[in-house]
């Protein structure tokens, strides 16, 4: 079967010629298929669907020429893809180009800056209301947020544009998985090195690489306040070195801090040290590196083992932002003792080593594989996925060491990703939705920042979700009245090539027709893959029989991308 | 389609998708589209939220002019006491209103509104994220809830009643606040005029009928569902009319995002959509800098806070009878001022209940003093009421909800207050 039929309500008698597709709903002279021929091409546009961003025109033609077993291990190889067009979208982002180091210091000065205009602006000055809507669009854009729209976009551009879409519905995946909040305080500036060079090098690497690299990262102990978990008590040695010289000046001998004399200077900077140093333990990046990241809710641990993966996991923190928010490990608020974390036993006594330990151990746990399977089971296949899929996840993963590209192919392979069940039955993420209907009508971002903003608008701006569990998969999160019609609007937009942030050629794709038969048939073929259920054709050649031809062109399409089908994927 | 044919299609199709294992959550909505009350529905009882975020300085808000550390700790941003140029609003001898709150003064002494201070989080958390998303999943400490506190409180209702209107939950703005993101339908609507289809006259009229056929005929699901409510707000706000609503009693709103906010909340109330619940976010709390005394930047932000609070209980006039208002904020300021002439984030906070069943002219909440030893962690004003006590009493003295433990899971209230009945 081509698709799930979409319309269980429509009478049981004509069921099958639905189920069995355009086929029967075509009254315009077409090509002679075989049953063979639309098996394959029926194929093809489940893995278009699942393994990118959707089908551009002619991309079924494509898979099916090439073969849908090939076009699988093509996209797992995403090495071997050549990428251009991307490449040259990405080069107008100035964000990509420039260093951690740069974007910090960028961020810093305008938090200064900013700083300095309200002190100097008096009482009567309005707080900046916008500040806890970082998602908003001002006109003006300040550097650092033209930054960060830009990094927004760059996921667009690449998502919309790469040939190596699996490799981007992936970094997509675990960004989600490994989620950062972007406006949390140095996010800000950290996010773009974390994705760059923290996610998206393992995005088709080993999970446990992938998991140690995000744990020592700046952004992820920042985001989940790992930066200031110590083992309570623990002392910076800056403080002791204080402590001491103000006992040596207290006992009328030359202090070891010159320019420092005064005691009363040295008690106001111990004072304000001991303001700043963490008090104690801090559980969360432990918590849900053991709920989100690795075993799951019921991955088996208990909230001791929350507390001892955390007390391990303490000192993992970064340097202050002026000096460059890198990655530091403070043995003095390291907790030395020994213990145990789901039946692992950590000897006392270490320090930096026995976090990556632990990091390991629970990548290579069985309840991590299930979890992850699942999950990606819930992205490829079903949002409720299936025992065999998971299984078949699970096997691979324990053949190979957890090697994301041998997990993913078992997956592919699973009888279950191809269930009949399953085809066009996910509804697609205002991302997925967004990118798949600029790529249905052969159309690309244009220059501006604002393909991203309209992902925003549906509700799903990137880098932007506050929660740790990231954005959800299931279509009930996705799926609702306001949310819809915001659809129907890009669906138009897009069609009359008026949407902001896109350029689509509607003439190019559906040049000229004799009649609203044959549109709603072209629009059928080369914009649904024919999915179109009988009403929908019904529907556009009713709608587009008594317009001029621009506007019917314009309608046809609208409707096919806000379509029910053109929901899901 | 009719409500015959709905029910039809919902057992039919929720046949065919239990046979898939897809989520039972389409089932239980399929269920509400098919009870759903259309059109006049009995006069709904609305709780309105409004998030003040950016954290608020409760102690300038709402003044303890009787505290002796309060002047002691704010030589420079203090509101003088009641009686004094530019003093506080007296409300009981300990506590006044800061005076550019006079628009609201008159309610307190008039009993719609109560004040509870001294509430906030149990968490110490002093992040603007953390402590936002905390309040507003109600589940402090928690970060990986998925859902808000008022989703879940819609949730549950769903369960029990099966009826709904698209407009049961609304936010004001472009997205749907965390506090009523989860599996309860819930609506954003940025702009009630520019709801639907953007598209000029006749052809929006045109397209949104095409594709309601479309989606009546090739929708399943959630998808389908979520159409049919969609489609039917449409048609709803349509009726009302927005764009020539006048506010009643000669209510001004404000210029500014609150008073636009409050003035559509005003509308859908008044239009017997059956909203049960209402958010609003109001933003420029912040105030790290220069926030001003009686005068400034605080003040500029409390006069439209208070004024759009009070234009909109005018414009209600009796109907407010069924509404009451609560406002948040994710925790309060520091007890004494930085040296920016500002406060930076502390702990407890003041939020504001008013309406119908509120027992007001009281500030309810055990006052911890200011005296340095009762402070929080030596500097913040202590929480002496969880906000989640305050928000479970209005949930069930303004709702009628007794499940409160699905709406705050883990959690038994400490304590009533008796704000409201």
């Amino acid at each position: 079967m081509p698709v799930v039929p979409k319309s269980w309500f429509v009478a049981g008698s004509i069921f099958g010629a639905i189920a069995w597709g355009p086929a029967a709903a075509r009254s315009a002279p077409q090509v002679q298929q075989s049953p063979a021929d639309s098996v394959e091409r029926a194929r093809a546009l489940h893995v278009l669907n699942r393994l990118t961003f959707g089908p551009r025109p002619g991309d079924v033609d494509r898979v099916v020429a090439m073969g849908v077993d090939r076009y699988i291990e093509q996209q797992l190889n995403p090495e071997k893809i050549r990428d251009d067009q991307v490449a040259r979208h990405l080069a107008r982002l100035k964000v990509l180009r420039t260093g951690p180091e740069d974007l910090a210091r960028i961020y810093l000065e305008e938090q200064r800056a900013r700083l300095e205009r309200q002190r100097a602006a008096g009482p009567d000055s309005v707080a900046d209301t916008r500040r806890m809507l970082p998602e908003r669009q001002d006109v003006a854009l300040s550097p650092a947020r033209r930054l960060a729209g830009e990094f927004q976009q760059a996921a667009v551009v690449r998502a919309t544009l790469s040939e190596r879409q699996l490799y981007e519905v992936m970094a997509d995946f675990w960004t989600n998985h490994f989620n950062v909040f972007l406006a949390k305080g140095a996010d800000r500036f950290l996010m773009p090195e974390y994705i760059e060079r923290t996610i998206r090098p393992n995005v088709l690497g080993r999970f446990e690489d992938l998991l140690v690299a995000t744990a020592h990262s700046p952004a992820m102990l920042f985001y989940l306040d790992n930066v200031q978990s110590v083992t309570p008590g623990a002392r910076p040695p800056q403080l002791e070195r204080l402590e001491r010289a103000r006992r040596a000046m207290a006992r009328g001998r030359p202090g070891r801090f010159p320019g420092r004399a005064d005691p009363r200077q040295l008690d106001s900077l111990k004072a304000r040290i001991e303001q700043r140093i963490p008090q104690g333990l801090n559980e969360n990046y432990a918590r849900e590196l053991l709920e989100l990241h690795t075993l799951g809710v019921d991955g088996g641990y208990t909230q001791q083992d929350v507390i001892n993966a955390a007390r391990i996991l303490t000192g993992w923190s970064m340097t202050p932002p002026p000096q460059g928010a890198r990655f530091v490990f403070n043995d003095w608020a390291h907790d030395r003792g020994e213990k145990v974390v789901v039946g692992r036993f950590f000897p006392a006594g270490r320090g930096e080593e026995e976090g990556e330990e632990l990091l390991r151990f629970l990548a290579r746990h069985p309840s991590t594989m299930r979890h992850v399977s699942a999950k990606l089971c819930a992205r490829f296949v079903a949002d409720d996925p299936p025992d065999g899929c998971i299984d078949a996840g699970v096997h691979a993963w324990e053949r190979t060491g957890g090697d994301i590209p041998e997990v993913l192919r078992a997956i592919f392979q699973s009888p279950e990703f191809w269930a009949p069940a399953y085809r066009g039955a996910k509804v697609k993420t205002p991302l997925e939705f967004v990118v798949s209907a600029v790529r249905a009508v052969g159309g690309e971002p244009d220059t501006t920042l604002a393909l991203a903003q309209v992902v925003s608008r549906l509700g799903q701006p990137l880098y932007l979700q506050p929660p740790p569990t990231g954005y959800p998969e299931t279509q009930d999160s996705w799926v609702n009245s306001g949310a819809l019609l915001e659809r129907l609007n890009i669906a138009l937009g897009i069609a009359a090539g008026r949407a902001p942030g896109a350029v689509v050629d509607a003439q190019a794709l559906i040049p000229a027709w004799t009649d609203s038969y044959e549109l709603a048939d072209f629009v059928n073929r080369r914009v649904l893959n024919g999915t179109a259920s009988l009403n929908t054709l019904r529907v556009m050649r009713e709608q587009t029989a008594d317009l001029p031809p621009d506007r019917a062109r314009v309608v046809a399409l609208g409707l096919a991308l806000g379509s029910p089908e053109f929901q899901r994927q | 389609m009719n409500a015959v044919d709905r029910r039809v299609f919902v057992k039919a199709g929720g046949l065919a998708l239990v046979a898939l294992g897809v989520d039972p959550i389409f089932l239980t909505r399929a269920a509400y589209a098919v009870n759903r009350r259309t059109g006049s529905s009995a006069r709904a009882k609305t709780l309105v939220c409004l998030f003040q975020r950016g954290a608020v300085d409760g102690l300038n808000m709402v003044v303890p002019h009787g505290d002796p550390f309060y002047y002691r700790e704010r030589p420079r941003i203090a509101i003088p006491r009641p009686g004094a140029n530019g003093g506080a609003l007296n409300l009981d001898g300990h506590f006044g209103l800061h005076p550019a709150l006079a628009p609201l003064q008159a309610l307190y002494h008039n009993g719609s509104l109560a004040i509870v201070h001294a509430v906030g989080s149990p968490e110490d958390t002093r992040s603007h994220f953390d402590a936002q998303d905390y309040m507003e999943t109600g589940t402090p400490g928690l970060k990986s809830t998925p859902d808000g506190w008022l989703n879940r409180y819609l949730g549950l209702r769903h369960a029990r009643e099966h009826q709904d209107t698209p407009f049961r939950g609304v936010a004001i703005g472009p997205q749907l606040p965390r506090a009523l993101r989860g599996a309860a339908p819930a609506l954003a609507i940025d702009n009630l005029q520019a709801f639907g289809l953007r598209a000029p006259e006749p052809a929006r009229d045109r397209l949104t009928q095409a594709f309601e056929e479309l989606y009546q005929g090739s929708a399943t699901g959630l998808v389908a569902t979520s159409s049919e409510e969609a489609f039917e707000a449409v048609r709803m706000l349509k009726a009302l009319n927005p764009r020539r609503y006048e506010p009643a009693n000669g209510a001004q709103y404000p210029p500014g995002p609150l008073g636009r906010s409050l003035r559509q909340i005003a509308q859908l109330i008044k239009a017997d959509l059956g909203m049960e619940i209402a958010f609003a976010d109001v933003g420029g709390w912040d105030t790290h800098v220069n926030q001003g005394g009686s005068e400034g930047q605080l003040a500029a932000r409390l006069t439209d806070f208070g004024s759009a609070i009070a234009a909109f209980t005018q414009d209600l006039g009796e109907r407010m009878a069924d509404v009451v208002v609560l406002t948040m904020s994710e925790f309060g300021r520091t007890v004494a001022e930085n040296g920016n002439v500002g406060t930076d984030h502390g702990h407890a906070t003041a939020m504001f209940v008013l309406g119908g069943g509120v027992k007001g002219g009281r500030v309810y909440g055990d006052w911890p003093t200011l005296d340095p030893a009762q402070r929080f962690e030596g500097r913040d004003l202590a929480v002496t009421t969880d906000f989640r006590d305050l928000f479970a009493e209005v949930l069930t003295g303004q709702l009628g909800v007794a499940e409160l433990a699905a709406v705050f899971p883990g959690y038994t209230p400490v304590r009533r207050l008796g704000v409201l009945g």
